[in-house]
C-alpha cells in the first residue's frame, strides 16, 4: 500500500550521495497509528470495491450463456491493441479521442507506477528484503510519472472544457424515446456524474502534484531530494511558487500532512467507487473490447429449437456478454449521432436503448434475490422499459455498432427484442402481411413463383438454368432486382455485361426464394429459417463454382449467415465481378463518361461487407469523377429501408432519412448522378429526389446502368413487347339438381 | 366448455393459371393453399374468449379436406387452438357446402360443444352457406355475418350484433349452443410466427374418418350433393389497348377507332 496515486521524484547520486538514498521517502515523520488507519482506510476501500466487483459478476452471471470465449488470447492482444492505439476514440472525434488518450496513459501509468511502489514496499521488501526504488531507476520513474500526471490533467481539463463550453447536444443526453413527464426522462443525473467523475479525478492529479511541491519545500534542506528535483519538473516549479509566496521548510510539512491525508482518502475512495459509478468503464469497456463479435449484425445469432420463447422478453434473456455490453457503454453519444433514424426525429437512440436496458438490469439483476419473473420484463412503458416503437424504428444499418468506440453490440440486442415483438404480434399491420406474403409465395411483392424470372423474356439471349445443367457463376438475384420494374432494367442491364464478358452463368429461377436477411433483421426468425434452408437446399442441388449477386442484401445473409445453416458458398457482389472483368478487359469500354458523381455506400456491402473500393474504382474507370459526401464508407448515411423498414411506412410529415441524404448531395456542386449500387437505394433515392424537391438537379443511377452506357453491344436487342394484363374472372357454372329441404 | 371452430383450406389461383382438361376445376398445379381469411376471424374470437375466461375453455379446429390441409390446421394451433381434427375420405371429393355442413354437424355431435364458430364464407367458393348447412343439421339456433359479439362461456345466452345492407347493425339475443358464422373485422387475428407454427408440429392432428362421426360414403360427395359443377371457365374478356404517342397522334388515333366502330 502506498500513500498516492500521483507521486514524484529527485535527483541521481553525485558527490558523496549514495544511490539508494534517492527515493521518495514514505510514511516519514507518520505515527504508526496513523500509518496502520491509512490502511485500515485502504482495505476497507479495497473491500468495498470487491464487493462492488461481486455484485456486477453476479449480475453478468444472470444473463445466459454465450459462446465468445473461443481465442481468448487473440481476443486479448486485440483488445490491448485497440486501447493502447485509440483507434476507435479518435474516430470522428479527435480532440476527445486524444484527450481521452492523456488522461487513459495517464492514469495507466500512475497506476502501474504506484503498483511498483506497494510492490516493493508491501511485498518484497517485507517478505524477501528486496529493493529497486531507488536511484536511476527511481528518477526516471519520477519523471515519467511527473509528466503523466501533467497530461492526465490536460486531458481532463479539455474534458471539462467540452461538457461546459461546447454544448455537444450529445453531452446533454436528452431523451428522444421519452416525454417530459416520464418518470425516466430526466438524466441530469449523469451530467452530475460526470462532473463529479471529472472533478474527483482532477482534485487528486492537482493535489499529487501540490503534495510533490510540499514535500521538496519541506525536504529543500536534504540534498538527496532538493538536488535532484528537476526530475519532477511539475513539482519543482510549484516548489519554486511555493517558496516564492513565503512558505517556509516547516510550514510546507505542516500544510502537507493535512493534504496528504486529503489526498489519499480521496485516492482511496475513489478507488473504491469504481464498481458502482461511471469509473468501472475501465474494465468493462475493455471487456466489452475482448469479447466483440467481428460479425455482430452482420450474422445474427440463431434461436435454439428448444428455446421457449423467441428473443428476449426478460432482463435474463440477454447473455452476459450482452450484460456487459450494457456496462461497457461510456455514453459518448457517437452512435446516437451516426444513427439515421435518429437523424429524422424517430424515437429511437441506440445510446438510450443500451442506457434502459442498464438501468433496467442494475435495478433488477443487482439485488440478492432475482425478482418474479414479471417484473424482469423489458418491454413497455414503464421505466426502463423499452418501447415497441423504438425498436421498429430501427434501420439495422450497423452505423450504431460500427462507431462504439467500447464495442457496444446494439443490433443483435435490437433484434433480439423484435423477435419477442413478431412472437406477440406486435408490429405494423403491413409488415405482418408482408411476411404472411413472403412465407405464402417466396418473395415480398407477393408474385407469383411462377414470374421470378418474367424480366428475363425481354433478353435477346436465354438464360442458363442453374438447376439443370453446371454453371460456373450463379446469379442470386434477389426479390427488389426481379420484381420491381424499375430494378428489373437494371437486372437485365447486369445480364447484358455478364453474356458479353462470355460469363458462364445461370439462374435458380423459381427455386430462388427472398434471400431472408431483411426478414431476419425484422426478427421473423422462424420464417428466416425456412427461406434460409428452401435456398440452401436449392443451391445445394445444383453445381456452380461460386455466386454473384446484385442485392447487398442477399449478398450479407448468404455470406454471412447461410453458413450456420450449412450453406457455405463463395460469394461476391457484383461490383467486384464487374470490376475484374473491366481490368481484364473483357469488358471493354467503348466510351468515357465524364459525368460528376457521387457515390452512396449501401450498408449491407460497404459498413457490413466492407466493400467500398470496388464501386468507386469502377466509377474512376468509367471516367467519372467521384466527389464524395460528407458521409461516406463506414459513416455511410442508411437510405431507411433496411431491418425491414422498407415493408414498414415512414410516419408522414417528418424527414425520411432517404431525404435527409439527397440534401447532403445536393450540396455538391455539378453533381450529375447520385450513383447507388444496391436495387432498394435506386428504389428508396429515386422516389427521395422527387419528394425531396431536386429532381432536374442530378439523377439517380445503378453502377451498373453507368457501366451499361460505355458499352457496346453489337446484337440487336429484342423488341420490347408492353404487355397489358387484364385480370382475369373464373365463372362457375353450377347446377341444382334438387330443392333443399332440410330440417 | 368448449368451442368448436370450423375451418378451411381455400385455393388461391396463380398467375396464368390453366383449367383443368375436364373442365370443371383450375388445374391442381396453379392452386396456392392457404387458411380462409374469415376463419383467421372466427379463430380470434374462440381465442379471445379462450383467453379472458377463468374457466378452462377448449378451442377445437376442425376441417374437411385432405392431407395438405394439416398445414393450416397448424396454423391454427400456432395460434393457440388446442387441438384439431381433420376428416376425409376421398369419397368427400366433389361435396358441396351442404354436405360438408352435415359432416361438421357430424363432428359437433361428438365433441358436443358449447358453440360452434365458422366464417361467413370460404374466399375460394363463396357459397356462405357451410355453417348454415351445419346449424340445420345439428338443429341449433344460428346467426349468420355476425359483427360483434357478448357471450359468457358456458353461458345459455349470447347478444351479438350481426351486419346487415346499408351499415346497419341487427342486435340479437341468441340461445346457446348455438352456431355463429363471423365476419371480417370482428376483432384483429393474432400474427401466427413460423416458429409457432414449427412448434405446433407437436400438437396433435386428429383424423378422422367418415366412419367415426356415424357416415358413410354414401352421405358425402358428388353424388350425394344437392348441386354439383358442370363446368369451370374464363369469360370472353374486352379488350384493352393503350394508346401512344404524342397528344395529335393519340387524337387522331381515337377517332379512327370511332370511325371504326361507326364502320365508317
Ligand atoms: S442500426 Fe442504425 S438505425 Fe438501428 S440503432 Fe443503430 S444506427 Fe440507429
Ligand atoms: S453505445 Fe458506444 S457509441 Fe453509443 S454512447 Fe455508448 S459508448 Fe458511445
Amino acid at each position: 500500500m502506498n500513500n498516492s496515486i500521483v507521486s514524484n521524484a529527485s535527483e541521481v547520486s553525485a558527490s558523496g550521495i549514495n544511490a539508494s538514498d534517492i527515493t521518495r521517502i514514505l510514511f516519514e515523520n507518520f505515527h504508526p497509528n496513523a500509518v496502520h488507519l491509512f490502511y485500515v482506510i485502504g482495505y476497507i476501500a479495497i473491500a468495498v470495491f470487491l464487493y462492488g466487483t461481486y455484485v456486477q459478476i453476479r449480475k453478468y452471471h444472470r444473463g445466459q450463456a454465450d459462446g465468445s470465449w473461443g481465442e481468448l488470447l487473440h481476443r486479448f492482444f486485440d483488445m490491448v491493441k485497440t486501447m493502447a492505439t485509440h483507434r476507435t476514440l479518435v474516430r470522428r472525434d479527435k480532440s476527445a479521442g486524444r484527450a481521452h488518450g492523456l488522461i487513459f496513459l495517464g492514469f495507466v501509468l500512475l497506476f502501474v507506477g504506484t503498483s511498483i511502489i506497494t510492490l516493493e514496499y508491501d511485498i518484497l521488501q517485507p517478505l524477501f528484503g528486496l529493493k529497486f526504488w531507488y536511484g536511476h531507476f527511481y528518477l526516471w520513474f519520477s519523471l515519467v510519472l511527473d509528466l503523466a500526471g501533467l497530461g492526465l490533467i490536460v486531458g481532463l481539463i479539455y474534458m471539462m472544457y467540452r461538457r461546459k463550453w461546447l454544448k455537444l447536444p450529445k453531452l446533454d443526453y436528452k431523451r428522444v424515446d421519452r416525454q417530459a413527464g416520464d418518470a425516466d426522462f430526466d438524466r441530469s443525473q449523469y451530467r452530475r456524474e460526470d462532473w463529479a467523475f471529472l472533478w474527483s479525478f482532477i482534485l487528486i492529479a492537482i493535489t499529487g502534484f501540490i503534495l510533490e511541491a510540499t514535500r521538496l519545500v519541506w525536504l529543500s534542506g536534504r540534498p538527496v531530494v532538493w538536488d535532484y528535483r528537476m526530475w519532477s519538473p511539475v513539482g519543482a516549479l510549484l516548489a519554486h511558487l511555493m517558496q516564492a509566496i513565503g512558505f517556509s521548510a516547516d510550514g510546507a510539512g505542516t500544510f502537507r500532512t493535512g493534504l496528504w491525508w486529503f489526498h489519499g482518502v480521496l485516492s482511496l475512495t475513489f478507488i473504491a467507487f469504481i464498481p458502482y459509478s461511471k469509473i468501472k468503464h475501465i474494465f468493462t469497456a475493455a471487456a466489452s473490447l475482448m469479447f466483440k463479435d467481428p460479425l455482430a449484425g452482420r450474422r445474427l445469432p440463431r434461436v435454439p429449437d428448444d428455446q421457449k420463447t423467441a428473443g428476449y422478453k426478460s432482463i435474463t434473456d440477454l447473455t452476459w456478454k450482452n450484460l456487459l455490453h450494457l456496462d461497457a457503454c461510456t455514453k459518448c453519444g457517437r452512435c446516437q449521432e451516426a444513427c439515421p433514424a435518429n437523424a429524422v426525429g424517430a424515437p429511437l437512440s441506440p445510446r438510450d436503448v443500451i442506457l434502459s436496458l442498464r438501468e433496467f438490469a442494475n435495478h433488477a439483476l443487482s439485488a440478492k434475490e432475482l425478482p418474479k419473473e414479471a417484473e424482469l420484463d423489458i418491454h413497455g412503458k414503464g421505466v426502463g422499459q423499452v418501447f415497441m416503437e423504438t425498436l421498429w424504428s430501427c434501420r439495422t444499418c450497423l452505423a450504431c455498432v460500427e462507431i462504439c468506440p467500447v464495442a457496444v453490440e446494439h443490433v443483435p440486442i435490437i433484434v433480439q427484442m423484435r423477435r419477442n415483438l413478431v412472437e406477440a404480434g406486435e408490429m405494423e399491420p403491413l409488415l405482418e402481411k408482408t411476411l404472411q406474403t413472403i412465407h405464402k409465395t417466396g418473395n415480398s411483392f407477393g408474385e407469383s413463383k411462377r414470374k421470378r424470372a418474367s424480366w428475363t423474356k425481354e433478353l435477346a439471349f436465354e438464360i442458363k438454368d442453374a438447376r439443370k445443367e453446371a454453371v460456373d457463376m450463379l446469379w442470386f438475384v434477389g426479390d427488389y432486382a426481379s420484381f420491381d420494374p424499375r430494378n428489373q432494367k437494371v437486372t437485365q442491364g447486369f445480364a447484358r455485361l455478364m453474356h458479353k464478358a462470355g460469363i458462364d452463368f445461370g439462374l435458380l429461377f423459381e427455386g430462388e426464394l427472398n434471400a431472408g436477411n431483411d426478414v431476419r433483421r425484422v426478427g421473423e426468425e422462424g420464417l428466416y429459417e425456412f427461406l434460409a434452408t428452401s435456398n440452401i437446399q436449392s443451391l445445394d442441388d445444383c453445381d456452380f463454382k461460386s455466386i454473384v449477386t446484385t442485392d447487398p442484401h442477399s449478398y450479407n445473409t448468404i455470406r454471412n449467415e447461410y453458413p450456420d445453416f450449412g450453406g457455405t458458398y463463395e460469394i461476391q457482389h457484383y461490383s467486384t465481378v464487374v470490376k475484374k472483368l473491366i481490368e481484364d478487359g473483357r469488358l471493354p469500354l467503348a466510351k468515357k463518361l465524364n459525368y460528376k458523381v457521387t457515390f452512396h455506400d449501401p450498408c449491407h456491402l460497404g459498413r457490413f461487407n466492407k466493400g467500398y473500393d470496388a464501386p468507386r474504382d469502377i466509377l474512376k474507370m468509367l471516367g467519372c469523377e467521384l466527389v464524395e459526401m460528407g458521409r461516406n464508407k463506414d459513416n455511410s448515411f442508411c437510405c431507411g429501408a433496411g431491418g425491414g423498414r422498407i415493408w414498414i411506412p415512414d410516419p408522414v410529415g417528418s424527414e425520411k432519412p432517404s431525404q435527409n441524404r439527397m440534401k447532403e448531395a445536393a450540396v455538391i456542386e455539378g453533381l450529375q448522378v447520385f450513383v447507388v449500387s444496391c436495387p432498394k437505394d435506386l428504389t428508396m433515392f429515386e422516389d427521395a429526389l422527387k419528394t425531396s424537391g431536386y429532381e432536374g438537379q442530378f439523377i439517380v443511377r445503378e453502377l451498373i446502368e453507368l457501366i451499361d452506357e460505355c458499352m457496346e453491344y453489337v446484337a440487336p436487342e429484342k423488341e420490347v413487347v408492353e404487355e397489358i394484363l387484364i385480370s382475369q374472372v373464373v365463372i362457375q357454372d353450377v347446377v341444382v339438381t334438387e330443392s333443399i329441404s332440410l330440417t | 366448455m368448449k368451442i368448436l371452430v370450423a375451418v378451411k383450406q381455400v385455393a388461391a389461383l396463380d398467375e396464368d393459371f390453366e383449367i383443368r382438361a375436364d373442365g370443371k376445376d383450375v388445374e391442381e398445379d396453379f392452386l396456392l393453399y392457404d387458411l380462409n381469411e374469415w376463419d383467421d376471424f372466427s379463430l380470434e374470437e374462440a381465442m379471445k374468449i379462450k383467453e379472458s375466461s377463468d374457466a378452462e375453455v377448449e378451442v377445437i379446429v376442425v376441417s374437411v379436406g385432405p392431407d395438405r390441409v394439416d398445414e393450416s390446421l397448424r396454423k391454427c394451433l400456432a395460434k393457440g387452438a388446442d387441438r384439431a381434427i381433420r376428416v376425409w375420405d376421398e369419397a368427400i371429393q366433389g361435396s358441396d357446402a351442404i354436405a360438408i355442413g352435415q359432416i361438421l354437424a357430424a363432428v359437433a355431435k361428438k365433441e358436443a360443444p358449447d358453440m360452434v364458430f365458422a366464417g361467413v364464407q370460404s374466399s375460394d367458393q363463396s357459397y356462405a352457406s357451410t355453417g348454415i348447412a351445419t346449424a340445420a343439421y345439428l338443429n341449433w339456433p344460428h346467426a349468420a355475418v355476425v359483427a360483434d359479439l357478448q357471450y359468457q362461456p358456458g353461458a345459455n345466452k349470447a347478444i351479438i350484433r350481426r351486419e346487415l345492407e346499408g351499415g346497419m347493425l341487427q342486435e340479437v339475443e341468441i340461445n346457446c349452443p348455438a352456431v355463429l358464422t363471423i365476419q371480417l373485422g370482428i376483432n384483429k387475428p393474432r400474427y401466427a410466427s413460423l416458429r409457432g407454427i414449427k412448434q405446433a408440429a407437436a400438437k396433435p392432428i386428429e383424423e378422422v374418418s367418415l366412419a367415426d362421426i356415424g357416415l358413410s360414403a354414401g352421405n358425402v360427395g358428388a353424388d350425394s350433393s344437392m348441386s354439383r359443377v358442370r363446368r369451370m371457365y374464363i369469360p370472353a374478356k374486352g379488350r384493352a389497348q393503350m394508346i401512344e404517342g404524342t397528344l395529335a397522334e393519340q387524337a387522331a388515333k381515337i377517332i379512327q377507332i370511332i370511325n371504326e366502330f361507326k364502320g365508317a
